[in-house]
């Protein structure tokens, strides 16, 4: 570790402990507490990577999470933060983006050419020819920078997200985040303080001994207080409407990224200054390095940045770092005072600084270069609060201009001072952030209807009698007389936005999308205030006349695992799907619901039924419990049929439509008592006709007495159906006589099967045969269903998955709402002519219906049949008008039907073909025209329903 | 009722972390009655609990405001009929046995409300949520109905979803208990690998 110097002071390394790592392939060892990027610098690299466009060596700028040039790659992941991510054993470090090597990267090669890749440079020549975009699409993307992801063989766990109630959020941990956070966490506020690096203290930390002692100190206090949660290497990436505040959470103990999602009463903002570098020519080479970096390296990593150097200052960090790097036995060649008009004009060097020249026409040696001319007011979060900050000449910095209330600005965002004015006005700003929250907290509660009263006065409000933090002046440093980089990230440089400002992109929004500048991962938090410096030199303005780029979230990038956190995709069980599962049924996700697709062949199946009995799992269909004296007027305004004189102890098919006449929903409704219902939906629409009969309930029609209880979970629904299923039903049912007068088709009861009471059954016949369908309180439906199944094996009795039941009722030819349907199809379309009913005086969608019923070009559902029964024509295969390609009409379903032994289907069609015996064309998907025949009916089997009505 | 055994969709635990700071149990078995009524009933007067809180009843049920005009009785399980009877049906009320429609679990301990801050975005403070709060919120991104219903002076939640979504639900929930040393059974995982 060539670059360690002797312990320092402040340093956060643990010299006890040595970490061994991979640099390029190459062994090196740093320090427990060492960032990536200190422990490479400790052991002598100069170049850490090369820049995004032209490839140019790139050393350490800012030595935290900030830096542009610390992109790196760590094992499998990208993109790694070599500034700010701790130095772990073992980790496998690289630079991203060069070919071959770091040191013979032959894309360097750009730079020969770099007068021609200025900005717009993409606009310009790749929009011509259009047809080579493919190519050039396939060769820029070679260049694409980042690094490799590997997400076959990532190891990475899960990432995370929490939620929390702050009544503060505190966004920056230095001296007056924590002043903010203990007075307010003290006037008995829940406070969540942020801080963006690994530890409390902000600048304090590398400051000297009493910033340093100042820094434990109120970090020790802010640790330990109870109404305080501290989050460090985290950081606020975003303000949203209500103070909904997004935190990135980095290091966490069980997650590798966590998404924080705050809803905090009041957001004080302390989020410091972010030293912005100086302009000039070769201002990217490695050994430029700003006053703070050099000040993080020697003090906290005890890393010697350079040995001879030359700092140019404008203010107190870059006198500290000429103390720092004395005491850390840098040579100092010269320390140009920038308050006094001195600068750097250019520097030379190829791997690291060799040569520095000054405005008074020096030329000095040296290996380093550290400059402090000034500030960028990380102003993101409040811009994002709404606030458009101002420039002001004399500070050299923006400002806030107006805040909401539940936002406040505090430290060097809002003012200089000394570390107790700044602690004080933290303070000062977090007792009023305390009072604005708590009289916020204090009317949530009483409010809130779970809550009850608040044990405690609501405070009065107070005024905002804050004294302003001083603007300290300080000189406009942004570039010298030459051009230099301005976007690190992007490989934006001054001349590049004075030629975007000549092209008439003269103004901050247009230039920065032009040249990019600002939209790299700084995200213009170093690069901002000199782009709009330079844009207003190169317009003739000043500087408060340019304006400001919108600060949008994130304020930092963020991992898209974060944001996606746990995937919580909630899937919906019967109380047999662990049974079907355990017998091998395939699952079928339909919608939310897992169930069983067939278990193992589902044309055995289907023959099952037509032979024998078999039972199937329909738990999924919805199913809404009604009460009450009006559930007829109800049912009368939902359904398209009608249902006031429907008797006790009967069901009766029904169909919705919506408001502009489409098909919406059927099911079967069933008359369990005189003010007693039970209606059944689809299986992917019983969420939506819950809320629509509460809605209708609840807004039109709260003087009728119904009550509507979803129970689809509650009641678990096996279909018994097959020629044996009375029989067997006989065997286990108590209480109920199934002969066929006593319980006629169409018909429920409410007795007791295999021992379980409160057992709905109804009668009624999906798939074409003799069947019941069994409502069984759902604990016990495990018990039901085995029992059947057992009690059944004489019968034949066997399981059947969906599939089966799809195939089953094709060949009955009923229609499925939503296949079968769409979203344009009305009732006539899916032959609902004689059901409904026209002279009710009002129903959902009664206007429409009438208007349709009055067309005669809406298409119809037919019953079809190919001609050459072994082709089963795919689903939304269209129908054709012979050989050309006018469209008329699509397969809605199609299936092999076992009990026929050739292909069924129904579809949509034009009415003009619509007869039935009518030869039509089917287009199928491989290009084959294939002919088919309309049916009379929709069943393709048993249309008297002689085997259902036994 | 039946004399069978009543399963639940949740067949795992009860779960607890090594400190006991969660624990995490099925509680299908609970009675669950759901009454509906309008404020003026002689219902609404004897359940005696407004909208948004909870408490037991002389019997030991726990008597909750699930909704405006809507309350859900919570009892040992087998209590159905008992607890049906207690409830005026003068006017237009409904009572219905809800226990076989809705999963139930019971979370608890130090870290529970922790654990459930992972999934649920309400604020589950003790002054937002104290003992005996009823209320309605997704969690695992799945509608629940909520009572905290603290035990031993020690934070409890009773949360109950349509049982469909039950073993996800517990699962959703075990899941974010592993932060706080919660251990999973094999096959419970949330992402298995």
């Amino acid at each position: 570790m060539t670059n360690r110097l002797p312990a320092q002071p402040g340093e956060v390394i643990d010299r006890s402990t040595s970490l061994s790592f991979t640099w390029n392939g190459k062994q090196m060892t740093g320090y427990e507490g060492d960032t990536i990027a200190s422990a490479i610098a400790a052991n002598g690299v100069d170049v850490f990577g090369r820049s995004m466009k032209y490839h140019r060596r790139r050393g350490i700028l800012t030595a935290d999470h900030w830096d542009p040039n610390l992109f790196l790659q760590v094992g499998d992941e990208p993109n790694v933060r070599a500034g700010s991510r701790k130095l772990q054993a073992g980790m496998v470090v690289s630079t991203q983006n060069v070919w071959p090597s770091l040191k013979f990267d032959l894309a360097a090669s750009n730079q020969l050419v770099g007068r021609f890749l200025s900005s717009g440079f993409y606009y310009k020549t790749f929009m011509r020819p259009q047809f080579l975009w493919p190519l050039y699409q396939k060769i820029l993307r070679k260049f694409a920078p980042g690094g490799e992801i590997h997400w076959e063989t990532s190891t990475h766990g899960a990432y995370d997200k929490r939620y929390v109630h702050p009544d503060v959020l505190v966004a920056g941990g230095g001296p007056a985040g924590m002043g903010a956070a203990l007075a307010a966490a003290d006037a008995g506020a829940s406070v969540l303080l942020v801080e963006h690096y690994t530890e409390l203290g902000g600048h304090l930390r590398w400051g000297d001994d009493a910033q340093r002692a100042k820094a434990a100190e109120l970090a020790a206090a802010c640790e330990a207080h109870a109404n305080i949660e501290v989050l460090v290497d985290s950081t606020v990436t975003g303000r949203y409407d209500h103070n909904w505040i997004a935190v990135n959470q980095r290091s966490h103990a069980t997650a590798p990224e966590r998404l924080v999602k705050a809803r905090a009463g009041v957001m004080v903002v302390a989020a410091g200054l972010i030293e912005r570098p100086y302009v000039f020519a070769g201002n990217d080479t490695p050994g430029v390095i700003l006053a703070g970096a050099a000040r993080r390296l020697i003090n906290l990593f005890s890393v010697k940045p350079g040995t001879k150097a030359v700092v140019m200052t404008a203010n107190e960090e870059g006198d500290g770092a000429v103390a720092d790097l004395e005491r850390a036995g840098v040579e100092i060649v010269a320390v140009l005072d920038a308050r006094k008009g001195e600068s750097i004009v250019a520097v030379e060097g190829r791997g690291r600084v060799s040569k520095v020249q000054v405005n008074d026409g020096r030329m000095l040696s040296a290996d380093t270069v550290v400059t402090a001319t000034g500030w960028t007011a990380p102003t993101s979060l409040l811009n994002m609060g709404g606030d458009r900050p101002v420039y002001d000449p004399v500070a050299a910095r923006y400002f806030s201009n107006s805040l909401p209330s539940n936002i406040l600005a505090t430290g060097g965002i809002a003012g200089d001072g000394s570390t107790a004015e700044l602690e004080a006005h933290g303070r000062a700003t977090g007792e009023l952030a305390a009072n604005r929250s708590l009289r916020r907290r204090h009317d949530r509660v009483s409010q809130t209807a779970r809550s009850g009263a608040p044990t405690w006065a609501k405070p009065e409000e107070v005024a905002d009698s804050r004294t302003p933090l001083a603007r300290n002046p300080h000189p406009e440093c942004y570039r010298s007389t030459t051009h230099g980089m301005v976007d690190f990230s992007e490989d934006v440089s001054s001349k590049d936005l004075v030629q975007a400002s000549k092209e008439g992109f003269d103004s901050i929004e247009l230039m920065k999308r032009y040249t990019t500048v600002t939209m790299g991962p700084s995200q213009g938090k170093l690069e901002t205030v000199n782009a709009a410096s330079v844009l207003a030199e190169a317009n003739g303005v000043e500087m408060a006349d340019i304006g400001t780029t919108v600060w949008r979230p994130p304020y930092s990038p963020i991992s898209l695992g974060a944001l996606a956190g746990r995937i919580l995709e909630p899937v919906r069980r019967s109380a047999l799907q662990d049974w079907h599962e355990a017998h091998g049924s395939t699952p079928l996700l339909a919608g939310q619901w897992v169930r069983p697709d067939q278990y193992g062949d589902a044309m055995a199946e289907a023959a099952n039924v037509r032979a024998n009995v078999g039972l199937i799992d329909v738990t999924p269909l919805g199913k809404l419990d009604l009460r009450g004296a009006d559930v007829p007027k109800l049912l009368e305004l939902v359904y398209v049929n009608k249902w006031q004189k429907l008797d006790v102890g009967r069901v009766r098919y029904g169909a919705m439509v919506a408001e502009d006449g489409v098909v919406s929903d059927d099911g079967v409704t069933g008359r369990l008592g005189e003010d007693h219902w039970l209606m059944t939906t689809t299986s992917s629409g019983a969420g939506a006709i819950w809320e629509m009969l509460e809605d209708w309930l609840q807004t039109a029609h709260p003087e009728w007495d119904v009550h509507v209880t979803a129970v689809t979970g509650g009641l678990t629904s096996i279909n018994v159906a097959g020629p044996n299923s009375r029989t067997l039903l006989e065997r286990l049912t108590e209480g109920v006589d199934l002969s066929a007068d006593a319980f006629p088709y169409f018909s429920v009861r409410t007795g007791k099967v295999a021992g379980v009471s409160d057992c709905i059954i109804w009668r009624i016949g999906f798939t074409g045969e003799l069947s019941y369908e069994v409502h069984v309180p759902s604990g016990h439906a495990l018990h039901v269903w085995e029992t059947l199944l057992e009690t059944g094996v004489d019968l034949g009795c066997a399981p059947f998955g969906v599939e089966a039941q799809r195939i089953l009722r094709l060949e009955k030819g009923h229609y499925i709402v939503g296949q079968d349907t769409d979203g344009l199809s009305k009732a006539p379309t899916a032959g609902l002519g004689g059901l409904v009913k026209l002279d009710k005086p009002d129903t959902l969608g009664l206007p429409e219906l009438k208007h349709a019923y009055g067309r005669d070009d809406l298409p119809i559902l037919v019953g079809i049949q190919t001609v050459d029964g072994s082709i089963v024509p795919e689903e939304a295969a269209q129908i054709v008008d012979g050989d050309q390609n006018t469209i008329l009409g699509r397969i809605t379903s199609s299936r092999m039907s076992p009990t026929l032994g050739r292909s069924i289907c129904l579809g949509q069609v034009d009415p003009s073909l619509s007869a039935a015996g009518t030869e039509i064309t089917v287009l199928m998907a491989d290009g084959r025209r294939i002919k088919a025949l309309v049916q009379e009916h929709h069943a393709h089997f048993d249309h008297e329903g002689a085997r259902q009505r036994v | 009722m039946s004399e069978t055994t009543m399963h639940s969709p949740v067949d795992v635990g009860p779960l607890t972390s090594p400190d006991g700071g969660v624990t995490l149990a099925d509680a299908y078995a609970t009675t669950k009655i759901q009454v509906r009524a309008g404020a003026a009933t002689a219902a609404a007067a004897a359940l005696g609990v407004s909208y948004g809180r909870s408490r037991r009843n002389a019997d030991g049920d726990l008597v909750c405001g699930t909704r405006p005009d809507e309350w859900t009785i919570y009892g040992d399980p087998g209590r159905s009929g008992a607890i049906s009877a207690t409830v005026p049906t003068e006017g237009f009320v409904t009572v219905i046995d809800i226990t076989h429609g809705r999963a139930m679990l019971r979370i608890s301990g130090a870290n529970a409300t922790s654990a459930l801050s992972k999934i649920c975005n309400l604020d589950l403070s003790d002054e937002l949520t104290p003992n005996g709060a009823v209320f309605s919120g997704s969690l695992g991104a799945v509608g629940c109905d909520w009572v905290r219903d603290d035990q031993g002076g020690q934070t409890s939640f009773l949360i109950s979803c349509e049982r469909s979504f039950g073993k996800f639900l517990f699962i959703a929930v075990a899941d974010a208990c592993t932060e706080f040393g919660l251990s999973i059974p094999a096959g419970w995982e949330l992402h298995p690998h």
